[in-house]
């Protein structure tokens, strides 16, 4: 065991001089970094985000994982290394590692926070508007910045939330405010559970400019965000993040339900603004963008055929244990809807 | 000379009579050891308790093993029900562990065998497919080793409902039932009336909600939890009780048992509504109540925290036997 950390160590500190090579190079970027690998004039495609005028790249940093890379430095060298390649949307939310990724977004863009488009989320799980109020000045401390592109509320997956959320005082409120004050340009909501409660929110009638859910190629047989909401999303014209290419950890790669590449080119395949996809180190950015570069979405033949061979694994949630399972629900929402901790409910 | 008596309702469209109140067998196997659980069997079947649950899966065959030798001398008395853990497996599996069971249970036939944990999308069809559990239910039926078959499951109506939609000839059907599950994922709203109307005997569980934790906060009784569910239209309500002073107060409750008005009803559900978010019963919205076979079956992760996974690493320390494994 503590060889193989040390080795994964070693390995991180080569990748983190790399990076940070590469960020006082400017813009030589990505081409550069990632040498033979690289497709030759490659470069990361850019989608319109709704109705806002701004441009985002087809794949995001995820923000969770920002928290888990090995320290600021290699957090740091992963956004430049982002930057400098195209990808200028960047995921996070108030409660990812109790602050640290937003700290860590917030000290990595710096001076260069209008290359990006910069999303967090907000984790009432119910509370009050004041709550969110409160949050979101320490989001905007944390990240450094005075306002945000995207603010969303986090993790609507318990079936009373849409209830909590629009009652009055509740966080809808807030979202309101918030963008009346200027302090966020788009409002959105993220969730992992249930398409039903992801058509709840929408129907609530509420103007929310985006919305992020899992979309991967055995969502599409089960509980099926890509079958149920994405439509829905389409039709109103709202921004579309999707997430959990993999199944959150990687089950399915690990299971060998799907290779990464194809399942990140099904999720990317689909109508999304971007897919945001965790990367704790500058091995899996430069796996990702090598995707990324030059990006042609999947025939929809290749599409049905990937669902179809999907279909037999989907058919009990086996690889999407974000709804099947306790086991993404944050400690905090769970808190607050009287669901034990962790420790007590693994799953 | 039996003074006590609990009432009696029909099974199913049968007419074979069984007591309203029920004795879980999970909670049997966790008795403090054989003695005090053959005294509890002793003290309910006194008592009027005549339906008494189990399973293949508890406590590694305890529970049957120490409800068969309860029973020794008053296996007529009973209405004797086990469960099969196929979970989408075979069924020469199911058969090995019908023998398995009727072995431990020190009889010659079931009078009722369900499939156990139904809690996945796919077990529906797992079931039904050719060489599937539905086989072994029908097998076990003809060669008169069980008299009555049925299913289980605490996730899903939907499930449920698909399980009934396969067209099986079920006798019976076993569900959560409680004033929480009323306004959450509600059996009771959604499977209760199919069973009644196609005369299928319901077996309601989890009057308590699994582990209590509504009635330790304060939320409800137990007794009106227990009265709740009994007054719902089921052939039975199967409660557990691992200690006597359990015994002691379902008993006082079923033998002097009155139906809840609807008023009565009504208000325990709006009482419990508040917490529609799934917090009390945490056997529909995670995996904490699925047992390893079920986990096993379908490649879900194990919690080793959960008393069955203490228990098969225990018993297949140094066997060199994957688990499940079922003796020859």
């Amino acid at each position: 065991m503590a060889s193989e950390n040390d080795t994964r160590r070693a390995f991180l500190q080569k990748a983190a001089v790399i990076g940070a090579a590469v960020s006082s190079a400017g813009e030589m970027g990505a081409a550069m970094a990632q040498g033979s690998r690289t497709k030759t004039g490659g470069s990361v495609p850019r989608r319109p985000l709704g109705k806002s005028g701004l441009e985002v790249s087809i794949i995001g940093v995820g923000g969770y994982h920002l928290g888990s890379a090995d320290d600021d430095q290699a957090a740091t060298a992963l956004v430049h290394h982002a930057l400098d390649a195209g990808i200028n949307f960047f995921d996070n939310a108030w409660e990812y590692h109790e602050g640290l990724s937003e700290s860590r977004l917030g000290k990595a863009l710096g001076s260069r926070r209008k290359e990006a488009v910069v999303m967090t989320k907000v984790c009432t799980h119910g509370r009050d508007k004041n709550v969110a109020m409160a949050m979101l000045e320490e989001s905007l401390r944390r990240l450094k910045t005075d306002y945000l592109d995207v603010w969303q509320i986090h993790e609507v997956i318990y079936e009373n939330d849409p209830q909590l959320i629009f009652r009055p005082n509740g966080a809808a409120e807030a979202l309101a405010e918030a963008k009346k004050q200027g302090k966020v340009r788009m409002v959105g909501f993220t969730g992992h559970k249930d398409p039903e409660i992801h058509l709840r929110m929408l129907a609530s009638g509420f103007p929310f400019d985006t919305v992020q859910m899992p979309l991967n190629a055995f969502d599409a047989t089960f509980r099926s965000f890509e079958q149920r909401v994405l439509p829905e999303a389409q039709k109103r014209g709202m921004a579309v993040f999707g997430m959990k290419s993999m199944g959150g950890s990687g089950e399915m790669i690990k299971k060998g339900g799907i290779t990464p590449d194809k399942a990140l080119r099904y999720a990317m395949s689909l109508p999304v603004t971007t897919t945001v996809s965790g990367m704790n180190n500058l091995e899996i950015l430069r796996q990702n963008l090598d995707i990324a570069n030059g990006f042609e979405p999947l025939s929809a033949a290749e599409m049905t055929a990937i669902r179809e061979r999907s279909r037999l694994w989907a058919a009990d949630g086996r690889l999407e244990l974000f709804k099947t399972t306790t086991m993404y629900d944050g400690p905090i929402g769970r808190e607050q809807h009287g669901y034990p901790d962790p420790e007590k409910l693994p799953a | 000379m039996k003074m006590e008596q609990i009432p009696t309702r029909s099974f199913g469209k049968s007419g074979v009579q069984i007591s309203a109140l029920g004795m879980g067998g999970h909670h049997l196997g966790s008795a403090e050891d054989r003695k005090t659980a053959e005294a509890i069997v002793a003290r309910a079947i006194d008592g009027g308790v005549t339906f008494f649950d189990n399973c293949w899966e508890y406590d590694r065959g305890q529970a049957e093993d120490w409800l068969g030798s309860s029973l020794k001398g008053k296996r007529q008395q009973v209405f004797l029900m086990t469960k099969v853990c196929t979970h989408g497996r075979d069924k020469d599996l199911a058969l090995r562990m019908l023998e398995e069971s009727l072995n431990r249970l020190q009889t010659d036939h079931l009078d009722l065998w369900q499939v156990h944990g139904v809690s996945f999308e796919n077990d529906p069809a797992l079931f039904i497919r050719p060489n599937g559990a539905a086989e072994a239910l029908m097998q076990a039926k003809k060669e008169g080793k069980v008299r009555f078959v049925g299913f289980t499951g605490h996730k899903d109506p939907k499930i449920h409902l698909a399980m009934l939609n396969t067209n099986f000839p079920f006798d019976s059907v076993q569900m959560p039932l409680n004033p929480f599950d009323a306004t959450f994922r509600s059996f009771e709203k959604q499977v209760l009336p199919e069973l009644n109307k196609r005369g299928i005997a319901a077996l309601g569980m989890k009057s308590i909600q699994g582990h209590g934790d509504a009635v330790k906060k304060g939320v409800v009784t137990a007794e009106e939890c227990l009265r709740y569910a009994m007054s719902l239209p089921v052939a039975t309500t199967i409660a557990g009780m691992e200690k006597m002073e359990i015994v002691e107060q379902n008993l006082r409750i079923a033998q002097n048992f009155k139906p809840m008005s609807p008023e009565e009803m009504a208000s325990l559900r709006d009482r419990c509504n508040q917490y529609a978010d799934g917090r009390f019963e945490l056997y529909k919205v995670s995996l904490k109540y699925d047992n390893p076979e079920a986990r096993l079956a379908h490649d879900f992760p194990l919690d080793m925290q959960q008393l069955e996974v203490k228990q098969m690493m225990r018993a297949t320390e140094n066997t060199g036997k994957a688990f499940p494994s079922v003796s020859q």
